[in-house]
């Protein structure tokens, strides 16, 4: 009925489940990914978005059900998984480019592919002056772009992002989600932001899954058919954050 | 965007504060106390040598054996040898041990409860062992002063490692790195700045357990100048060795803080 179930989807999530001794989570969360797609997942707070979050990057065992990879089993070894967490996670005793190296180290990229992805991130990313520099030398709104840049730059399987940019100021966001879209396109990445700002969901994504309180469930998923650069002020992309917003405000 | 390095000055106030101090004190030392042979209202000279008196005996004794056997450098330079020796192997085996400890359960279980056994024992109280195992050589003071050292280094390293911030260690972890990565590429810097604690620490550590283990059986040593002082009742001996046991932990002290900064220039500022 939706793109999400055609066959071959990159990301397949099956029966996602999680409780806490007796306290359920995670209700049976079903969804597909596409390969290439970027799909936002927003939900009132106190969702579970972190335990799902921390399920989806395998930090977390689930009780039942699991993420399938390419249709293998989701596994931090064998997959690209990388994760962009909401508060900096710089390493301050790296520099800005060192970081950035940091996942493509960890997975063993080659040096010399090691160098040139570099140097092309860092100039999708805007930090080719700053490379030398350590982190406590740059702003708040670079630290998260080498955490996005380090993802991106091990060309990841599966790109999870929580609220990257939740701790910004409004001008910076829009300049980062627009650089995000552009790293996207340019590299052709699967991702799952996770965000509660709606318009900020709306903005970025394909696809827009919405979850219940908990137990969590996929409650909606609301297709954005809207054109790249998208624009704030189009009547069709108000029209869609009104209808997230009530799918959240419903109950 | 053009970034550069702001370096900020010292003001003339924090420059000039730590010299008037020490003047002021060398000079109330110096009034304070009698000079030798005039017995007034001062501290007698039997009790404290005055600091002018004791830079001439520090000038003096650079040349001279006279009465203790050796000359200033060459105190110095045995007690350097024993400290820096038993800090080198007090670095090299506490501090793997107690990173290693911060982040591999069975090195905590295994170590843990030998280290805590073992850690309330003052250095000096292993002394009589030390003479039966090594006699009174270089070996047992080395020993002795390493037991002092490696305390701080334990546990510095290891409280560095359980610190290490648990964001980075998911972050590693997303990409899969293994155990042994993320100890060595996460735990281990992160613990940098608590290891150089340590090292500061281990090293005055060493310094003071110095002037204990000298008093074991030695012939020379800033800790043995002191000593032979004492026998001689010359005030101005101990003090003498006492400020160069001052000093030179001042300036090795220093010469790890430059390591230090230059080490961990984006942890610190």
């Amino acid at each position: 009925m939706s793109p999400s179930e055609q066959p071959k989807a990159k990301i397949e999530v099956k029966n996602l489940t999680k409780k806490f001794g007796d306290l359920l989570v995670l209700d049976h969360i079903n969804f597909n990914i596409q390969k290439g797609e970027m799909v936002a997942i927003v939900g009132p707070t106190g969702c579970g978005k972190t335990t799902f979050l921390n399920c989806m990057s395998k930090l977390t065992d689930t009780t039942e059900g699991d993420i399938f990879i390419d249709g293998a089993p989701a596994d931090p070894v064998k997959h690209n998984l990388a994760f962009v967490f909401q508060e900096p996670t710089a390493l301050p005793w790296r520099t800005v480019a060192e970081n950035v190296v940091y996942g493509m180290e960890v997975k063993g990229v080659p040096e010399k592919e090691r160098k040139e992805r570099l140097d092309t991130i860092l100039n999708l990313v805007g930090l080719k002056d700053t490379a030398d520099l350590y982190p406590n030398q740059v702003s708040a709104s670079m630290m998260q772009r080498i955490a996005v840049a380090r993802a991106f730059a091990v060309n990841p399987d599966l790109l999870l992002m929580d609220e990257p940019y939740g701790q910004l100021d409004v001008k910076l966001r829009f300049y980062l989600e627009d650089e995000l879209v552009k790293l996207w396109q340019t590299l052709n990445s699967t991702v799952l932001f996770i965000t509660h700002n709606i318009e900020e969901a709306v903005y970025v994504a394909d696809r827009i899954l919405v979850l219940t309180p908990k137990p969590t469930k996929v409650r909606a998923e609301v297709i954005v058919d809207l054109p790249r650069p998208r624009d704030f002020l189009d009547p069709k992309f108000v029209e869609i954050r009104r209808q997230v917003t009530e799918l959240i405000r419903w109950w | 965007m053009a970034y550069q390095t702001v370096k900020a000055k010292k003001s003339l106030k924090l420059r000039i504060l730590p010299w008037i101090s020490l003047t002021t004190v060398v000079l109330l030392w110096q009034f304070c106390v009698s000079p030798p042979g005039v017995s007034d209202w001062r501290i007698p000279g039997v009790l404290l040598a005055r600091p002018y008196d004791v830079l001439l005996l520090g000038i003096e004794k650079l040349s001279d054996v006279n009465p203790d056997g050796a000359t200033l450098m060459t105190h110095a330079w045995v007690s350097l040898q024993e400290s820096v020796t038993a800090f080198v192997l007090s670095l090299l085996i506490g501090l793997p041990l107690g990173l290693l400890m911060g982040w591999f359960g069975v090195v905590r279980g295994l170590f843990r409860p030998i280290f805590e056994m073992w850690r309330p024992i003052p250095p000096v109280a292993w002394i009589p062992l030390t003479i039966f195992w090594f006699g009174i050589g270089m070996e047992g003071k080395v020993f002795i002063i390493l037991l002092g050292g490696m305390t701080p280094c334990i546990i510095n390293a290891y409280m560095g490692v359980r610190m290490t911030n648990p964001v980075h260690i998911q972050m590693a972890r997303t990409f899969g790195a293994s155990d042994w990565k993320i100890f060595t590429s996460i735990c281990i810097p992160s613990a940098l700045p608590m290891v150089f604690g340590a090292l500061q620490i281990a090293l005055g550590n060493c310094w003071t357990t110095l002037v204990a283990a000298e008093l074991l059986a030695s012939d020379q040593g800033l800790g043995y100048l002191i000593t032979a002082g004492r026998s001689l009742g010359r005030t101005d001996i101990v003090v003498l060795g006492m400020i160069s046991l001052g000093i030179t932990g001042v300036i090795i002290s220093q010469i790890i803080y430059r390591i230090e900064a230059k080490l961990l220039a984006g942890i610190r500022r």
